[in-house]
């Protein structure tokens, strides 16, 4: 324990005269309070746009119920009267909102929150007419990314370990301290994987410290999320250490060592990922053509033609069991009955093409998942994503759960509609409401799998360069 | 003196052949790019064929939709996607993150769908690999592992004093070791950037792209400035270290710290200084000034009762029943047209956030010239934001004219009152031509670019500052 103090303390002087090394901790500290900032405040305005988007929704069914208590004298009151009331105008006028809220620390990881839209306005007219929309964003800065917390620790905090470590062995070496360090009874490999603690442990405090005030700005945390958090911060740190005790073990010059150190982060940051994304493009390409003609506004041939509306009309019915007997009942708003069958049975006839799309999309990421064993840098921006829910796969969810919704959205005007029933003020009290499905079960064990393949690749690496370290000549 | 420089290069070219860890790094640079440039070369045919098959199966249902009212087929619309440029092959730039087809339709000018990124998970976020990437930020770092020790090791073995002692100087030395490494520099561009015209010419069978030649030759101008810039500054920094470490370190930080960090933190800044508002709330604001007017007191209703007395007036009828031509044509014309109105000002005030943003980006060029290699880069693929906005600009004129002509083809050829009593055919359609786009003149695109131009001559005249004087000699 002495001798540690006594290392630790002699480490801690030598970063305190290098003035280089205190200004890359403070600035990789100030950045890393920046990021924070910017990630706070980019789910904020998110939040602040889903608070619109409510706000929106609200006032409108609260405008519906309230013409229920008016009198209708003037155009304007009768229209919205009928539109709150009658399902042949409310089944496409009224609209609702799925939501896809932020988890209390989105702002540490946005993912993919700023690609992929967080709200879809709804009615029970056609889905896919209402689902390809994108949010507004400035597509440079979509393509520079994000400068949140994940960010440092994934790109800058292995930097600062790089630079830290990489002349541990290699300086003493060239300063001529080496022959006197081996003269010490408690061994060389031993100094220097205590010299590597005291760094561990400076960093890893870092990292918690930055994690810390984090959290402190979430609007609510879930105390599993932050664990897991901090969990996947410290493995991802550990292996970094483990890559450096490796590069360290070689017992190469200051120079080779920084070099090698800075290919491997280009090769696990920039390189792997990038070339993992070409042989993606080439090998499972995505074809977004085929939606285009999914998404187009139809409308009928010979709407005028009252055959041609009930034939329509009786297409739709026949695959509706629940609604029998609103066949005798399509005299009464025909054409909005037929034009709200025409757009059920359109989605319907695409529902093969937009599966296949979506299809597309799971086996490219399914087959990049593969891959991710390999880089733990990418595995644990996954990980991080996953754990406060701005992975890819919540979008996913998010979409199949829109899917319900627009289910439960066409059920409830339809009905009505084709049933020729009425909204009345007490329907207000059932409408629609949207249930984000998550597969937590799904979402926990993907964190364990790939928190447990970082840790065995950084277990893996440390018994290797203890092996090495003690083959190897000084 | 110039015999002394070539003398000086020939001898450092031998000292980089000898070292094959750096034969390693520079074998491992040129499979990059090879792989870069076939990867682009394959996802820009597998995606130009997409493209053109749907646009054909597009123009095919345009043109067969059969017997419709107008403003039904202007409601059917049909959909333009974006083409490939032919250099995206080399630097994707914003194709990824700009939404790839357009649904053109009457009174809802939509937005572009499918954006690329949205489907290829949260790797995509690490970068793609691009030719332009490899030029941009790999071959840089082996400039740097080449370059960081050219000078510290001769002051470590002492051969600089040697130099000098015969009579060169450090002015000498330095442009040597320069012309040694833009040599090696060159070696890969060159071939690089003949093959990248070649792989153009034999592939750029279509119109969208007309000067091939033009932007190669700049892209090669741009990257070889770039490269010479920091080529010259690597080999300064090794002349001014004390230490191979120290001159390494030096290089190292400045190529993370104006590689990485600069251009994400100034874009993030930019964005936070020039927030842009949620779709939502921006539909809102367009719908709200469609309905009550741009200027106070200017509703819809009003507007069209100021329509029809104007028509009235005119024609000198009582009612618009009497009217010649169908009202309502005339009618939903003037609503397109103030709508285009409504949307061109509130699309002019986010696209002036949009530049402001990118404008913060610029800037920090003349600290890191990655940004300007890289948004010029972009300029010249055609694959930047500009470009975007002039495709989005030419599809929304398209649409004007699609809807304006199925407008105008209503009110002169239908009655007022009548809807399905008319029906217009294929004739109709095929007065609106498929729809063709030719990118414009790289030169066109310069004047969005002047910072990063100004940057980049800046960097190269910092780097000529810099080159020691013939009679300075550091090492006294």
């Amino acid at each position: 324990m002495k001798l540690i103090l006594l290392l630790w303390q002699r480490e801690s002087i030598s970063i305190m005269r290098n003035t280089f090394q205190i200004i890359m901790l403070g600035s990789i500290f100030l950045l890393g309070i920046y990021a924070i900032y910017y990630g706070h405040s980019k789910i904020s305005v998110q939040q602040k746009a889903i608070n619109d988007v409510e706000n929106i929704e609200s006032t409108e069914f609260e405008n519906y119920k309230n013409s229920f208590n008016t009198k209708h004298i003037s155009t304007k009151e009768k229209q919205l009267f009928d539109i709150a009331s009658n399902p042949a105008f409310a089944w496409y006028r009224h609209q609702y909102h799925a939501i896809l809220p932020s988890n209390g620390l989105a702002h540490l990881s946005l993912g993919q929150r700023d690609i992929e839209p967080y709200y879809y306005k709804l009615t029970s007219s056609s889905l896919y007419y209402q689902l390809f929309g994108s949010e507004l964003a400035n597509p440079q800065k979509l393509y520079v990314g994000n400068f949140d917390i994940s960010f440092v620790f994934i790109y800058l905090f292995p930097l600062l370990i790089i630079a830290f470590t990489y002349g541990l062995y290699a300086e003493e070496k060239e300063n001529g301290i080496l022959p006197l360090l081996k003269l010490q009874t408690i061994g060389l490999r031993k100094i220097l994987i205590l010299r590597i603690l005291f760094y561990y442990v400076l960093i890893v405090s870092l990292s918690i410290v930055l994690s810390s005030i984090g959290f402190m700005v979430a609007t609510e945390i879930n105390l599993m999320d932050g664990f897991l958090w901090v969990l996947a911060v410290l493995c991802y740190l550990s292996f970094w250490f483990a890559l450096m005790f490796f590069l360290i073990s070689l017992k190469r010059n200051s120079s080779l060592t920084s070099i090698c150190a800075a290919s491997l982060w280009l090769l696990f940051l920039i390189v792997m990922p990038a070339v993992l994304n070409a042989y993606a493009n080439i090998m499972y390409p995505i074809d977004n053509t085929t939606l285009a003609d999914v998404t187009r506004r139809r409308s009928i041939e010979n709407e005028d033609d009252p055959n041609e509306a009930k034939a329509i009309i009786r297409e739709y019915l026949h695959k509706r069991d629940d609604l029998k007997g609103a066949d005798s009942l399509m005299n009464i708003n025909t054409m909005a009955k037929t034009y709200a069958s025409f757009t059920a049975l359109n989605d319907n006839h695409h529902r093969k093409e937009v599966l296949a799309y979506y299809n597309q999309i799971a086996l490219r990421q399914k087959k990049i998942a593969q891959f991710r064993w390999l880089n733990p840098a990418v595995n644990t921006q996954g990980i991080l994503n996953k754990i406060v829910e701005t992975d890819s796969k919540v979008f996913q969810s998010f979409y199949h759960s829109i899917e319900n919704f627009h289910k439960d959205i066409t059920k409830f005007y339809f009905n009505r509609l084709f049933l020729n029933k009425n909204i009345s003020f007490e329907d207000y009290n059932t409408l629609p409401e949207f249930n984000l499905k998550i597969d937590k079960t799904a979402k926990n064990q993907q964190i364990r799998y790939g928190l447990a393949v970082v840790t065995t690749t950084t277990f893996l690496i440390v018994l290797l360069s203890l092996f090495i370290f003690n083959k190897r000549p000084s | 003196m110039k015999h002394q420089i070539f003398f000086i290069a020939r001898k450092e070219l031998r000292s980089i052949l000898r070292q094959n860890s750096l034969k390693v790094l520079f074998t491992f640079v040129i499979v990059l790019l090879g792989f870069a440039l076939y990867a682009g070369h394959i996802s820009y045919k597998q995606q130009k064929s997409m493209i053109e098959t749907a646009q054909k199966e597009r123009r095919v249902e345009w043109l067969g939709q059969g017997n419709k009212h107008p403003h039904i087929a202007a409601h059917y619309g049909t959909y333009i996607f974006k083409p490939k440029t032919l250099l995206s092959l080399f630097d994707f730039g914003l194709d990824t993150y700009t939404g790839t087809s357009i649904y053109l339709e009457a009174h809802f000018p939509h937005d572009f769908m499918f954006r690329p990124v949205q489907g290829y998970g949260n790797i995509v976020r690490f970068g793609e690999l691009s030719a332009a990437l490899v030029l941009q930020l790999l071959l840089p770092l082996l400039i740097i592992f080449i370059t960081f020790q050219t000078f510290t090791k001769e002051k470590e073995k002492g051969t600089l004093k040697l130099l000098a002692s015969q009579g060169v100087s450090m002015k000498i030395v330095y442009l040597g070791k320069v012309l040694a490494y833009t040599l090696v520099v060159f070696t890969i561009t060159i071939p690089f950037f003949i093959g990248l015209y070649l792989i153009g010419v034999n592939n750029n069978n279509d119109l969208v792209l007309t000067d091939l030649g033009l932007r190669t030759f700049l892209l090669f101008l741009v990257y070889s400035v770039y490269l010479w810039v920091f080529t010259s500054f690597s080999v300064w920094v090794s002349l001014q270290s004390s230490s191979a470490r120290s001159s390494l370190l030096t290089l190292l930080i400045f190529w993370i710290v104006t590689g990485i960090i600069i251009p994400k933190t100034s874009a993030n800044l930019g964005e936070t200084i020039y927030p842009i508002p949620s779709m939502k709330m921006f539909k809102e604001d367009i719908q709200n000034d469609i309905a009550n007017g741009m200027n106070a007191n200017d509703t819809k209703d009003k507007r069209i009762e100021r329509l029809k007395q104007r028509y009235l007036k005119e024609y000198r009828v009582d009612s618009i029943h009497q009217l010649p031509i169908n009202f309502s044509g005339i009618q939903m014309q003037e609503g397109e047209e103030y709508s285009n109105k409504v949307h061109d000002f509130h699309n002019a005030k986010l696209y002036k956030k949009f530049k402001l943003q990118n404008r913060a980006g610029s800037f920090m060029s003349f600290i890191a010239p990655y940004i300007a290699v890289r948004n010029l880069s972009m300029a010249f693929s055609a694959t930047d934001w500009y470009s975007f906005n002039d495709f989005q600009e030419k599809t929304s004129d398209y649409r004007r004219h699609l809807i304006r002509t199925m407008n105008n083809d209503m009110a002169m050829n239908s009655k007022y009152g009548e809807f399905y009593e008319y029906k217009a055919g294929r004739n109709l359609w095929e007065t609106i031509a498929d729809f063709k786009y030719t990118i414009p003149k790289a030169t066109m695109n310069l004047k969005y670019y002047w910072i990063e131009l100004v940057s980049l001559s800046i960097w190269v005249l910092i780097m000529f500052i810099l080159i020691p004087s013939s009679f300075k000699n550091k090492l006294d």
